[in-house]
């Protein structure tokens, strides 16, 4: 996915003058093209988040379009003040790309996971887009759509996350008995939603590519077709995609019951990989499989 | 374009007073520096938004009042800031923002003006403009956000010579003197070893143009400390950091104003006073 959308960028540099990269000292052995083809739109501005994100909004000033890199985990919490004031708030085109989403960085702890770094950017209610590609086609055909609307948005990258098909919709549906319930979830989830799909395929499942805002993603005729719905996500779901489908849901009237696996905290214990912490919140294959069962109600 | 520091002021009094606003002390602070740097940026192509014109950053947004009451006086901002100074339905916010004419971009969380002002001065050398300047004005109790260093360590390492930081030091933090808060003196030397040129000068007009004439001319990055007076001009608001918050009433504006038109008539040569 990481590669689908820098390998976009790049060729899209060649035309698009105005694009800009910046790096806060991460990506190696992906970034450095970036500055050999472009030394005048590229930026290393080391490890200095918070600095990535002003120059950033410097740069619009100057007529500039930066893609901002890093790892999530630092890109938002350390630099939310500076996304809220120095971005959002003046509506600039600034793309924020994050890797290491959710547990990908799992064996490195919990200072490396972020659990809440959408909804967090999400909530500041200024006005960013947010995108979180499972197919390849999307990831590639985000980068122009990105330029094109010339406002702030967030990409969250995710490490394994890639679909069979490619669809380049913002959400991609697998259909299922509408008495089994339907699994949604969305970047490194995907591949776990789609093994149980495989075991179980009376189990539909539904996986988005944008993430907020998802109201105007137009969600209902599908989850309409359910009683019940999981919503299975490595972030936390208080502020994620099932809070979000929680409120649509009531506002119109949609009668699927909304389930959640997600986790509740930051674990202290670590895991070498996220199937590790998928085990912990309930959001293993094994899980959902028993959890899909059209007898069993959470 | 050359403005009068004392009418700014006096402009800068009666936005505050009939909008019974705080921000008294740093808003008369940064003047001196606000009416030196419009003085020498070219305002035909800041009014025109060209895309190579100079730039001036407010990073200590707090003295919004200052900034409006500038940009008025140099004909940047078409209306007039004592009608709509945080008025109901105005953007003229306490805290800069770049809903108003003139203002580069909103600033009031500290620390945030100077990395975007150095993103801003390396896109505009990326971009070929490189007659632009680039202006940030921070305060000295905003260099204890940490920010502020993580954009200065970027503007000396691709020297920007096209970026000067004006430190507005008047002493005070929020609610102390900067020295007992965090002492950063000698502020000078600190920059210097940061690898900045530095210019240390007394905080009125005359000595902050000459020291920035004199920074242009040279090939680095670059740091003016204007040692200025928090309530700087206002007598019984001098170096006072409850000024920080208070606001005038109808006794203290009256006297405000006594006090600038005394500055006017000292600045006025004798053989004209009749």
């Amino acid at each position: 996915m990481r590669a689908s959308i820098l390998d976009t960028l790049f060729a899209t540099m060649a035309q698009d003058e105005r694009i800009f990269f910046l790096t806060a000292d991460m990506g190696i052995y992906l970034v450095e093209r970036f500055e050999q083809a472009y030394p005048k739109r590229f930026l290393n501005v080391g490890i200095a988040e918070q600095n990535m994100i002003g120059v950033a909004a410097g740069l619009v000033n100057a007529g500039f379009r930066p893609f901002a890199y890093t790892i999530s985990n630092f890109l938002i919490h350390r630099a939310l003040e500076q996304i809220r004031n120095d971005i959002l708030l003046h509506q600039y085109p600034v793309v924020l790309l994050g890797t290491s989403a959710g547990w990908d960085n799992a064996p490195l702890g919990p200072t490396h996971h972020i659990l809440d770094d959408w909804g967090t950017l999400a909530a500041l209610g200024s006005g960013i887009d947010i995108y979180c590609p499972s197919s390849k086609n999307y990831a590639a055909a985000l980068v122009p759509r990105l330029i094109a609307g010339g406002r702030p948005a967030y990409v969250r990258i995710a490490k394994s996350s890639a679909l069979p098909e490619s669809p380049e919709g913002d959400f991609f549906h697998l259909e299922g008995d509408p008495a089994a319930p339907l699994l949604i979830g969305y970047g490194t989830t995907t591949v776990t939603l789609l093994e149980v799909h495989e075991q179980r395929p009376e189990t539909g499942v539904l996986i988005l590519q944008k993430l907020s805002p998802c109201d105007c993603l137009d969600l209902g005729p599908i989850l309409t077709q359910y009683s019940r719905a999981i919503v299975v996500e490595d972030h936390f779901a208080h502020s994620g995609i099932h809070a979000a489908l929680c409120r649509q849901a009531m506002q119109k009237g949609w009668p699927v019951k909304l389930e959640s696996a997600a986790p509740t905290h930051y674990s202290l214990t670590v895991s070498p990989n996220e199937n590790g912490y998928f085990g912990r919140f309930g959001m293993s294959v094994e899980a959902l499989r028993e959890r899909a069962a059209p007898n069993v109600i959470s | 374009m050359m403005v009068s520091p004392t009418d700014v002021r006096r402009t800068t009094i009666e936005m505050l007073y009939r909008a019974r606003a705080s921000h008294l002390g740093p808003s008369m602070s940064v003047i001196d520096i606000l009416c030196a740097v419009y003085g020498l940026v070219d305002l035909p192509r800041i009014r025109a938004s060209a895309a190579g014109r100079d730039r001036v950053f407010l990073s200590k947004g707090h003295a919004a009042a200052g900034l409006y009451a500038t940009l008025w006086h140099f004909d940047l901002l078409d209306i007039d800031p004592r009608q709509h100074y945080c008025r109901d339905g105005s953007v003229l916010a306490g805290h800069a923002s770049h809903a108003v004419q003139g203002v580069e971009h909103s600033t009031g969380a500290l620390g945030h003006g100077l990395p975007v002002a150095a993103g801003c001065a390396y896109g505009l050398r990326s971009k070929g403009f490189n007659d632009a300047r680039v202006y940030v004005v921070v305060g000295d109790g905003e260099l204890q956000e940490g920010s502020n260093w993580e954009g200065l360590m970027f503007a000396r390492h691709h020297n920007l010579s096209n970026l000067t930081v004006i430190v507005d030091a008047n002493g005070i933090s929020s609610i102390r003197p900067t020295r007992e808060v965090i002492d950063l003196e000698p502020m000078g030397r600190v920059f210097a070893g940061l690898g900045f040129a530095v210019e240390e000068v007394k905080g009125d007009y005359a000595a902050i143009d000459t020291a920035l004439r004199k920074l242009h001319a040279l090939s680095q990055p670059s740091v003016l400390i204007a040692r200025t007076t928090k309530g700087q001009g206002i007598p019984f608001a001098e170096n006072q950091p409850i000024w920080h918050y208070r606001s005038l009433d109808d006794t203290l504006f009256a006297e405000a104003l006594a006090a600038l038109d005394r500055a006017t008539k000292d600045a006025v040569p004798e053989e004209i006073i009749p």
